[in-house]
C-alpha cells in the first residue's frame, strides 16, 4: 500500500519543489496530495478519514503544512491535527523560534526551511521522519525557561522570545500551562538542555557527558515527549512502521 | 507629651501598628469622640461662665492712667487729678500709687512690692463693690467716681485674644488626649493646662480697668507659680522619656516634681522670702535640665524630633533668661504696663509653642518663625524699659525705637536663618532634573534596578540616615512617627521587588520630615514614572516601527526571492539568490528581535556553523571567549553573522576545506576574530573580491574594525578580524 503525504502549500513553484523532495527522501511508494490552501487541506483531510484519523481506512502518514496560506495559518490546522497520526513537519520561511516553538508545541515534529538546498532538505527530511526534533540553541533556550517557570512559579523572563513581538502573520502563542509534576525535566535532560542553549552539538554533548550520542538524542525525545503530547511519538513509530523510513 | 511613640522610626512593625492607630475609623469610634465633644462643651461653658461674670464686675466710671511722672491720675470728663488713695466707708484714707496699674503679682521680683500690689487691688476691689468710689489728690481734693458694670465692651480686645488661645489650646490638648491616651500625652496636657490657667489669668488682667475681686492677686500669685513650676517638672519628666527613653528618668522626674511642687507650697503659703527668685532660678534650671536630657539622647541615638525639641527648648531658655533679666534689672514696678506687655507676649507665645507641637512635623518653619518671634519681643520689651529707664526717653519714643531694633534684628535674623536653610538643599532644581533623567534610563537599561535607583534617589533627596524597602503598599507618600520617617511609595513601573521605601531621619537625623517632603516625594514618583513611561513609550514605538518594517521586507521580497530561486536557470544563480534571502533573513531578524544577547548569539552562530559544516562533512573547531556578556546592537549582531556565515561559505565553497577553525575573543571591548581553513585556497591578495568577500570587508568597516586574509601555514587561508570599542558601542 502506498504511503500518502499531504502537502499544504500555496506556492505552486514551492509545492513542486516540495514534492521533488518527498519523493526523493523515501524508497516507498508515495501518494502526494497536494493541496493550495487551508480549504483544500481540510477536505482531503475529511476524505482520508477526519481529523482524529481514527476511521479513516486510509490516513495521510506525513504532512507538511505550510504557515502562512492565503486563507489564513497553517498553525490552525496543526491545532485541528493535533491528534492525527501523522508525522506533522513545518515548512517555511521563517526560522524564528517564535514561529517554530509554537508550531512544534501544536504537534509539529519538526520543521523545513524553504530556502535550503535540496540535498540539505532532503536530510532534513529523513531525520524528523527518523523521530530527530530540531533543537536550535533558541528553542532550547525556552525550553529551559518553559521548564524553570513550571518549578519557580515564575513567569517566563523577558528576553527568550517569548513576548517578543513578531512580525507574521501568526503571532506566536506564549507557553500555555505551567508543566505538570510528572513533565518536569530530570537533571540528566536539564543538562542536556543546558549545553544545546549554549550552541554544543548532540555529538559534543555525548562527549562532555561521557555518554554515548543515542543517549543524548533520547534526552532530548524525552525533553519533547514532555513538553507536547504523546501522540507524536507515537506517530513516528507509526511511520517508521508503515515503511516511511 | 505627644502623640508620637519612642518606637525607632524604622520598626516596621511599629510603623503599622501606627498606620492602624491613625485611621480615622479606629480613632474616632465611640467614647472618644463622645469624650471630646463633652471636654469642648465644658471648655465653652466655662469660658462663658467666666465671660459673664467678668461683664458684670463692676468697674469705675473713669479711666485710670499713669501720669507723665509716675503718679496715678485719674481723667474722664473732669480734667485730670493726681490720686494717692482713696476713703474707704470708714472715712479713712487708704493709699495708692501706680501699683495698682500693674496687673501681675507673679511677676513682681520684690516680696514687698507683691504684698502692697495684693493690697492695694484688695482694697481697690473692695471698694468698687462698695460704691461709688471716692478718690483723693491727698491735698483734700476728693472726686466721687460711680461704678459700672464692666460689661463686654469694656474687656478690651487683648481679653477676646488670649481667651480664644486659651480654648484653642485647650481643644487640641483634649484631642492628642482622647486620640491616645497614654503618660506622654497626660504630661502634654498638663503642660498645657497649666499654661491655659496662665492665659486665663492673662485675659482676666489685661482687661482695660483694674478692679478685680479681693484676693484675686493672692491666688494669681500663687497659682501661676504653680503652673509655672509644674511646667518645668513636666517639661523635665517628658524629656526623659520622649522621643526615647532615657536611664534614670523616673528618679530625676520625681525630684523635678517634689522639688516643684515644695517650692509651690512654700510660695503659696508665703514662707518663703524672695520666692520670685526661686521661682525664676527653678524654671531655669528645669529648662537647662530638659535641654541636657534631650542632648544626651541625641547622641546616645539620633533622633530628630529631640534635635529639634532641643532647640526649641533653648530658644525657649534663652528667652525666659531674657525676660528674668529685664525684670529683674529694671524695676517693673516702675514700668507697670510695658513690663506686662512682655510678659503677656510670653505667655502667649509659649502657650502658642504648646498649641502647635503635636503638629511639628508640618509646623516646623511656623515654629522657627514663632520662636524667633519670641525672642526678639522679649527683647523688645528689655529694650523699651531699658530706654526709659537709662535715657529718660518719653513711653512713645522708646516703644518706637524699642520696635525699630527689634524688626531689624527679627529681620536679619531670620535672613540668617533661612541662608542656613538654603544652603543644606543638597540638589537644585537642575541637578534634580538630571537626576531624574538619569535613573529614567538606567531603568531603561535594567529594569531589574528600578528599586535601588529609586532609593539611591531619595538618599539624593533627603539624605535620610537609612531607608528601607518595605512590602506594603501605600498610594501616596505620607509622614509617619510624627516626622521621623517618610513612606514612599515605588514608581509603578512593572514588577518592583519591594512595594514602599521607609526613609528614616531627614538630613542624616538633624530634622523631621514634613508634608512638604511628603509632597515632594509624590511629585517625584509622578514624575519619574511619566518620564520611563515616555522613555518605554518611545522605545516601544521604535521597535514596532521597526517589526513592520522587518515584516514587510520578509512577507513581500522573501516570498518573490524563495520563488525566483526554485526557478532559478542555473545553480550559481539559485546559490545567489539563496544567500541573498539568508541575507534578508539575517536582515530582518535583526530588526524584529527585542534584544541580542552576546551569549545567545555566539551559541547561535556555533550551532548555524556546525550544522552546515556537519552537512558538508567537515569539522569544525570553535572557541568563542568574552570576559563579559552584553546586549548587541542590530548593526553589530548583523555584522558579526553574515561575516561568518560568508567566511564559513567560503571555506566550504571555494576551498573544499576539510576543517574550519573559528577563534574569537572579546577582551576590554576589543574583538579579535580568526576564520582558518585547511582548504586550497592561496595567495589571498590575488583574489578578487566579488559579493562575498566585499561584503565581509563593508560590515567589518560598519563596525569599526578592519580585516585581513592571510595564508594558513602550509595549507588554507586564515581570515582576521579586529573589532576595537566593540563591547563599549552597545545600545540599541
Amino acid at each position: 500500500m502506498a504511503v500518502k503525504v499531504l502537502i499544504l502549500e500555496d506556492n505552486p513553484v514551492a509545492r513542486a519543489f516540495l514534492c521533488r523532495v518527498v519523493r526523493e527522501s523515501f524508497s516507498d511508494v508515495i501518494t502526494l496530495v497536494e493541496a493550495g490552501d487551508l480549504e483544500g487541506a481540510r477536505k482531503q483531510v475529511a476524505l482520508a478519514g477526519g481529523a482524529s484519523g481514527m476511521h479513516g481506512t486510509d490516513p495521510f502518514k506525513l504532512v507538511l503544512v505550510d504557515l502562512e496560506l492565503p486563507d489564513g495559518n497553517g498553525m490552525d490546522l496543526l491545532s485541528e491535527l493535533s491528534h492525527y497520526p501523522a508525522t506533522k513537519i513545518v515548512t517555511t520561511l521563517y526560522s524564528d523560534d517564535d514561529h517554530l516553538f509554537p508550531a512544534l508545541q501544536r504537534g509539529a515534529d519538526g520543521y523545513l526551511l524553504k530556502e535550503d538546498r535540496f540535498e540539505v532538505l532532503v536530510e532534513e527530511l529523513q531525520k524528523i521522519v527518523r523521530g530527530q526534533p530540531p533543537l536550535s540553541p533558541a528553542i532550547a533556550r525556552r525550553l529551559l525557561t518553559h521548564f524553570r517557570s513550571g518549578a519557580d512559579g515564575e513567569p517566563a523572563a523577558q528576553g527568550t522570545g517569548l513576548s517578543s513581538a513578531a512580525f507574521a502573520t501568526s503571532k506566536p502563542v506564549p507557553l500555555a500551562d505551567k508543566p505538570l509534576d510528572h513533565e518536569r525535566l530530570t537533571p540528566r535532560e536539564s543538562e542536556v538542555l543546558t549545553y544545546l542553549s549554549k550552541g554544543f552539538t548532540i555529538k559534543e554533548i555525548a562527549n562532555l557527558m561521557g555518554i554515548k550520542w543515542f543517549t543524548v538524542n533520547d534526552h532530548i525525545k524525552s525533553i519533547y515527549k514532555k513538553l507536547n503530547v504523546s501522540s507524536r511519538a507515537e506517530a513516528a513509530v507509526l511511520a517508521s512502521k508503515q515503511g516511511l523510513v | 507629651m505627644r502623640s508620637a511613640g519612642s518606637e525607632p522610626p524604622l520598626d516596621e512593625g511599629a510603623w503599622d501598628r501606627r498606620a492602624r492607630s491613625r485611621s480615622p475609623s479606629a480613632r474616632w469610634i465611640g467614647w472618644r469622640l463622645r469624650g471630646l465633644v463633652l471636654a469642648a462643651l465644658v471648655g465653652c461653658l466655662a469660658l462663658f461662665a467666666l465671660l459673664r461674670a467678668l461683664t458684670a464686675s463692676p468697674a469705675l466710671d473713669a479711666p485710670l492712667v499713669l501720669g507723665d511722672n509716675g503718679v496715678l491720675e485719674v481723667g474722664g470728663p473732669a480734667a485730670p487729678m493726681a490720686v494717692v488713695g482713696l476713703i474707704d466707708g470708714d472715712g479713712r484714707l487708704q493709699r495708692l500709687d501706680a501699683l495698682l496699674l500693674h496687673r501681675s503679682a507673679r511677676w513682681l521680683p520684690g516680696d514687698a512690692d507683691r504684698a502692697e500690689l495684693a493690697r492695694q487691688h484688695d482694697l481697690y476691689g473692695a471698694a468698687l463693690v462698695a460704691a461709688p468710689v471716692r478718690l483723693t489728690d491727698g491735698q483734700g481734693q476728693v472726686r466721687e467716681i460711680s461704678v459700672r458694670p464692666r460689661g463686654a465692651a469694656g474687656l478690651g480686645w487683648t481679653f477676646w485674644l488670649v481667651a480664644t488661645l486659651a480654648l484653642l489650646l485647650y481643644l487640641v490638648t483634649m484631642v492628642v488626649v482622647m486620640a491616645r491616651p497614654d503618660p506622654r500625652n497626660a504630661l502634654y496636657a498638663l503642660m498645657a493646662l497649666a499654661q491655659i490657667g496662665n492665659l486665663l489669668f492673662l485675659a482676666v488682667l489685661w482687661t482695660p480697668a483694674p478692679g478685680w475681686p479681693p484676693g484675686l492677686m493672692r491666688w494669681e500669685q500663687t497659682l501661676r507659680t504653680l503652673f509655672d513650676l509644674a511646667t518645668a517638672a513636666a517639661l523635665v519628666q517628658v524629656t526623659n522619656m520622649h522621643p526615647r527613653p532615657l536611664p534614670g528618668g523616673p528618679v530625676r522626674a520625681l525630684a523635678a516634681w517634689c522639688i516643684a511642687l515644695g517650692l509651690a507650697a512654700l510660695v503659696g503659703a508665703g514662707l518663703l522670702d524672695q520666692a520670685w527668685w526661686w521661682t525664676q532660678g527653678l524654671l531655669i534650671v528645669g529648662a537647662l535640665l530638659a535641654m541636657a536630657q534631650l542632648g544626651w539622647m541625641q547622641r546616645r541615638q539620633p533622633h530628630p524630633l529631640a534635635h529639634q525639641l532641643v532647640r526649641l527648648c533653648g530658644a525657649m531658655t534663652v528667652t525666659l533668661v531674657l525676660l528674668t533679666a529685664m525684670v529683674a534689672a529694671l524695676n517693673p514696678r516702675l514700668h507697670g504696663q510695658a513690663a506686662f506687655i512682655g510678659l503677656a507676649v510670653w505667655v502667649i507665645v509659649l502657650s502658642a509653642m504648646l498649641l502647635m507641637l503635636p503638629f511639628l512635623s508640618r509646623t516646623q518653619r511656623l515654629m522657627r518663625e514663632f520662636s524667633l518671634l519670641a525672642g526678639v519681643s522679649t527683647v523688645a520689651t528689655a529694650l523699651d524699659l531699658l530706654f526709659v529707664a537709662v535715657f529718660s526717653l518719653g513711653n512713645f519714643a522708646s516703644l518706637a525705637l524699642a520696635l525699630f531694633i527689634a524688626l531689624a534684628l527679627y529681620a536679619g535674623a531670620r535672613q540668617w536663618l533661612l541662608s542656613q536653610f538654603v544652603s543644606r538643599q543638597r540638589l537644585t532644581t537642575e541637578r534634580m532634573f538630571e537626576r531624574v533623567y538619569r535613573m529614567a534610563r538606567e531603568v531603561q537599561l535594567r529594569p531589574a534596578d528600578v528599586g535601588e535607583q529609586w532609593i539611591s534617589l531619595l538618599r539624593d533627596l533627603f539624605e535620610p540616615l537609612d531607608a528601607q524597602p518595605v512590602a506594603r503598599r501605600v498610594r501616596n507618600s505620607r509622614v509617619v512617627s510624627e516626622g521621623a520617617s517618610l513612606v514612599v511609595p515605588m514608581p509603578l513601573l512593572g514588577p518592583a521587588p519591594h512595594d514602599a521605601i521607609v526613609l528614616g531621619l531627614a538630613d542624616r537625623g538633624r530634622r523631621l520630615f514634613t508634608d512638604d517632603d511628603a509632597r515632594l516625594a509624590d511629585r517625584m514618583v509622578d514624575l519619574v514614572t511619566r518620564v520611563v513611561t515616555f522613555d518605554q513609550a518611545v522605545e516601544r514605538a521604535r521597535s514596532e516601527e521597526r517589526v513592520r518594517i522587518a515584516q514587510d521586507l520578509h512577507d513581500d521580497i522573501g516570498a518573490r526571492l524563495l520563488t525566483l530561486m526554485y526557478k532559478a536557470p542555473t545553480p550559481e544563480m539559485e546559490d545567489y539568490l539563496r544567500h541573498t534571502l539568508k541575507d534578508l533573513k539575517t536582515l530582518t531578524r535583526g530588526l524584529a528581535a527585542p534584544s541580542h544577547l552576546l551569549s545567545h548569539a555566539v551559541a547561535e552562530w556555533k550551532s548555524d556553523i556546525a550544522q552546515r559544516l556537519a552537512a558538508a562533512d567537515c569539522e569544525l573547531g570553535w572557541s568563542f571567549a568574552y570576559d563579559r556578556d552584553f546586549e548587541l546592537s542590530v548593526v553589530q549582531w548583523s555584522a558579526l553573522t553574515r561575516v561568518l556565515r560568508e567566511l564559513v561559505s567560503n571555506a566550504l565553497a571555494h576551498a573544499n576545506a576539510s576543517r574550519v577553525d573559528v577563534e574569537a575573543s572579546l577582551h576590554d571591548g576589543t574583538l579579535s576574530l580568526s576564520v582558518s581553513d585547511n582548504g586550497s585556497g592561496r595567495r589571498p591578495e590575488t583574489w578578487s573580491h566579488g559579493l562575498g568577500l566585499g561584503g565581509v570587508r563593508k560590515r567589518v568597516k560598519q563596525m569599526g574594525g578592519s580585516v585581513a586574509w592571510s595564508e594558513n601555514g602550509q595549507r588554507g587561508i586564515v581570515c582576521r578580524v579586529t573589532v576595537p570599542d566593540f563591547g563599549r558601542a552597545g545600545g540599541p
